[in-house]
This record gives C-alpha cells, sequence and structure tokens, in this order.
C-alpha cells in the first residue's frame, strides 16, 4: 500500500515537473512571439508573388524554433521588409504605416495566435530541415536556428487589404 | 423583393461615384536606351534637324522578350487592380481611327475637322509612363539581367516610383526565365513607391502645370490695371492661390505676356465632391475671367496636366 502511495507522487511529481517545464518554454515561446526577436535575410526570387526568406529566431528548442520562424517571416513581411543580399532584392514592408501594429493592436493578436491565420501564408522550404551552420547553441537551452521559408506575400497583402488592415494601390479610386 | 434591391443598386449608382477621385491610366513603354540599345530608332528629319525617334510599332513586332516583359508587368499590375493601357492596341487603335476619320464623310462631302494640333496630338497617353529597361550580358555561359523601371508622372515629368536591380547570374535559365524573374523581383518595390505618390496626391492635389498667355491681337495684357484697379497677373495668382490645394503653387514666370505656374495642387474632387482634373479646373479660371471681367479666353490642354490658357480671343 506504501508503496503505491510513492509511485502515485513520483508520477504526480513527474507531470508536474513536465508541466512546469512546457509552461516555462511556451512561456519563454510567447515571450519570443511578443518581443519579435528574430533576423531576415532574403535567399531567393520566390515563384511569382512570393518571397522565399531565412529567418534567423531564438528558442528552447529546435520545434519551438520553427513554429516561432513561421511567425516570424509573416511579421517581416508585414512589417519590417528585408534588405538587398547580394543580387537578391530586398522588399519594403506591406504595411506604409510605421504605427500600423500598435494601431490595430486587437487584429494582430488574434492574427498571429498559436495556429492563427498567419499559417495561410507560409510554408517552410527543404521540409523545414536545417543546415548544420544554421544552428547555433546560445546557452544551456537556448538556440539560435536558421529556418528558410516563403511567404505568400501576394495572398497576405490581399488579405489584409480585405480585412481593411492596409491600404490597397486602388483605394480612393 | 430582388428587382426592388437592384433598383435602388441602379438608382444609388451616380450617388456612388461621388467621391471617387478618377483613377490613373498607366502603360508600359520601353525606353529610348533600350530601343538604341536593341536598334528600334528611326531617324525623322524636323526641319533640317536629324532627330531619333522610337520605332514601339517595330520593336513590339520584333522583339519577343519585350513582349513578353510588358505582359509580364500588366498581369502583375492587374492583380493589384490596376490593369494597364496597352501600348501595341493603343497603336493599332491610332491607326485604324487616323484611317477611318480620313476615309470619314458627311452626306453633303465634309470631311472631319483635324488642324494641324490635333494631329500632334494624336499619340499614345497615359496619367502614368512606366518606362522599362533591360539589359543582358553574357560572359561565356553565365547570363545577367539587369532591370529598370521608371515611373513618369505624365502632368509633370517628374520620377514618381522606380526600381532597379541587377539579378543574380545563371549558368542554366533562360533569358525569358530570368527577364520575368527580373519583373517579379522590382515590381512590389515599385508599387510601394507608387502607392507613396498616390497618398501625397490624396493628402495634397494633383501636382498640374498652368500657363497663361495672350493673344497678339489682344488690347491689354497681363499688365495692365484694367480689371478692378488690379494688375491682372496679380488677379489670376489670386485665383490660383485660392484654388490650390494647401495654396501650393509656385509662379515660375510672369512677363507682360506670359505666366507659368508650376507645382500646381489641384484638388481631386470639386466642391460638389465630384471627380475632377486640370481642364475642368482651369476652365473654372477661363469662366471666372469671362464672367468677371469680360476676357475671352481659349483653353488648351498640352498633354494631360498642362493646361494653356490663352487671353483675348476664342
Amino acid at each position: 500500500m506504501k508503496t503505491s502511495t510513492t509511485y502515485i507522487h513520483v508520477f504526480l511529481l513527474l507531470i508536474l515537473g513536465f508541466n512546469i517545464g512546457y509552461g516555462q518554454g511556451k512561456r519563454k515561446n510567447d515571450a519570443n512571439t511578443h518581443a519579435w526577436k528574430y533576423e531576415i535575410e532574403g535567399i531567393g526570387t520566390g515563384v511569382q508573388g512570393s518571397y522565399q526568406v531565412k529567418i534567423w529566431s531564438i528558442g528552447s528548442s529546435q520545434e519551438a524554433v520553427i513554429e516561432q520562424a513561421k511567425k516570424n517571416a509573416v511579421h517581416a513581411i508585414i512589417f519590417k521588409g528585408f534588405p538587398d543580399n547580394n543580387r537578391v532584392k530586398g522588399q519594403k514592408p506591406l504595411a506604409t504605416n510605421p504605427n500600423l501594429e500598435q494601431e490595430q493592436l486587437a487584429f494582430f493578436d488574434e492574427f498571429f495566435l498559436n495556429g492563427g491565420k498567419y499559417l495561410k501564408f507560409v510554408s517552410l522550404l527543404a521540409n523545414g530541415s536545417i543546415l548544420p551552420e544554421d544552428r547555433i547553441k546560445l546557452g544551456k537551452s537556448e538556440y539560435k536556428i536558421g529556418v528558410i521559408v516563403s511567404v505568400n506575400s501576394a495572398e497576405l497583402r490581399r488579405d489584409l487589404e480585405n480585412a481593411g488592415i492596409i491600404k490597397g494601390l486602388t483605394t480612393g479610386f | 423583393m430582388t428587382k426592388l434591391r437592384c433598383l435602388a443598386i441602379i438608382l444609388m449608382m451616380p450617388f456612388l461615384s461621388i467621391g471617387q477621385a478618377k483613377k490613373p491610366t498607366l502603360m508600359v513603354v520601353p525606353s529610348d536606351l533600350w530601343c538604341k540599345e536593341y536598334g528600334y530608332l528611326t531617324e525623322f528629319n524636323n526641319q533640317g534637324t536629324k532627330v531619333l525617334i522610337p520605332d514601339y510599332k517595330k520593336a513590339l513586332q520584333e522583339d519577343a522578350n519585350l513582349i513578353l516583359v510588358i505582359s509580364k508587368i500588366n498581369e502583375l499590375m492587374a492583380d493589384r487592380g490596376f490593369p494597364l493601357k496597352n501600348l501595341e492596341s493603343i497603336l493599332k487603335s491610332l491607326e485604324n481611327q487616323s484611317a477611318e476619320d480620313a476615309l470619314l464623310m458627311s452626306s453633303e462631302g465634309a470631311e472631319i475637322n483635324e488642324n494641324p494640333i490635333d494631329k500632334l496630338k494624336k499619340v499614345a497617353k497615359a496619367d502614368i509612363i512606366i518606362q522599362m529597361t533591360y539589359t543582358i550580358k553574357s560572359v561565356g555561359p553565365k547570363n545577367t539581367v539587369t532591370f529598370n523601371l521608371q515611373g513618369i508622372d505624365s502632368y509633370t515629368n517628374k520620377q514618381i516610383a522606380g526600381s532597379s536591380g541587377t539579378g543574380a547570374p545563371s549558368f542554366t535559365a533562360e533569358i525569358p526565365v530570368l527577364l520575368a524573374e527580373a519583373v517579379v523581383a522590382n515590381i512590389d518595390l515599385y508599387n510601394v513607391q507608387l502607392q507613396n505618390h498616390f497618398d501625397d496626391m490624396f493628402e495634397n492635389g494633383r501636382e498640374v502645370i498652368l500657363r497663361v498667355l495672350t493673344w497678339n491681337n489682344w488690347a491689354h495684357n497681363l499688365e495692365s490695371e484694367d480689371f478692378g484697379g488690379d494688375m491682372l497677373s496679380n488677379i489670376i495668382e489670386n485665383w490660383v492661390h485660392e484654388n490650390t490645394v494647401k495654396n501650393r503653387f509656385s509662379t515660375l514666370d510672369a512677363t507682360e505676356n506670359m505666366m507659368v505656374f508650376e507645382q500646381v495642387r489641384i484638388p481631386l474632387f470639386n466642391e460638389k465632391g465630384q471627380a475632377t482634373d486640370t481642364r475642368r479646373w482651369a476652365f473654372n479660371l477661363k469662366k471666372y475671367l469671362m464672367d468677371k471681367f469680360q476676357i475671352e479666353s481659349k483653353l488648351m490642354m498640352k498633354g494631360l496636366g498642362q493646361a494653356q490658357l490663352v487671353l483675348g480671343d476664342k
């Protein structure tokens, strides 16, 4: 009887420990989402209406970084753009208003929720495989990883225009 | 019920159009540099002076890459809600129109009126000309494409948008593929600047040029003080001041015979909220001078954004 109680206690402790660890990792990832800590570089002209970019993100595990990279890539295309990279042409952000993110906070909070609408506009290239030189260990459980993704900028722009978040070229005409 | 809705929509149509600015027209044209590079310039004798002018018709009939680039730009702009005027179709329709006008005759044998100015004005026009240049460089098996897009505002001749760059060299991709890639890489940057131009236009009005001239048989000139005691040039300047967005304009030149106003920002809508343009705006000045001072004048348009008002006669 005593042995089985001990087993139950150990089991409960293990579940608690896992939840704490998972919660910390998740909180860290959520914090990364709101901090938008990432770097972006253009790597090629994609098919018509899409950009191929490498997103360097920081996270506690490779899986977490890959998911974060998708969010970061869409965020970058909307708000940051990316500079020229050798012969790869840089692009300006879709949003021309630098305060758009703050002005449309509720919209973008929902847009960038885990599993949110942003996923419709981004896809991993090369099945999300990461080159050895694109994986840098920063600390005990912190990685900086470069993930190559393709962002469908034409569809993303159309969606934001239809939602009235950004102005289209024909607005006012 | 559905019929009633349809009827309501039809009745609302005129009101819905109020508040919409006139949509600018865009057209892609190969640059003079491109025409020179690929041998599409023709020599024209302009009263003893040899002038080289681009032969667009020949270029469009002979250069498959040019057609590809123009069609790609058209495709991408149509996707953004801005279908472009097609240079080839416009050139054809101008030719057909001239041929038809030459044959047109009334029942009593009269022909269509066309003075030399009308003939001169029969050219392909658009509010914004997208001037395109590309050069292909081949070093051994390696090809590189340098691409340049310039958006020229026909009203002011200012460059309002642009994007240029050299693509990555390729050993395998064919030239048409590299050209299409160059268009795709450059068009979004070009459109960002075009959007900025439109935003500026909505905020500060459309930029145009106004020239005021006088006929030599007119008894007055622009320095006459026979119109309410003030100099006519001051009266005109005051009118321009009051009828521009944020009173923005600059008087480039003013003599007794002519005045030139540049950077004149005209509103996109009139006081009734209807879309307006340079001709309509300048017509208000013509009407003002006639109603208040009984000055006859002739209003002519030079290009799309330049109004010319000649005082003293119609």
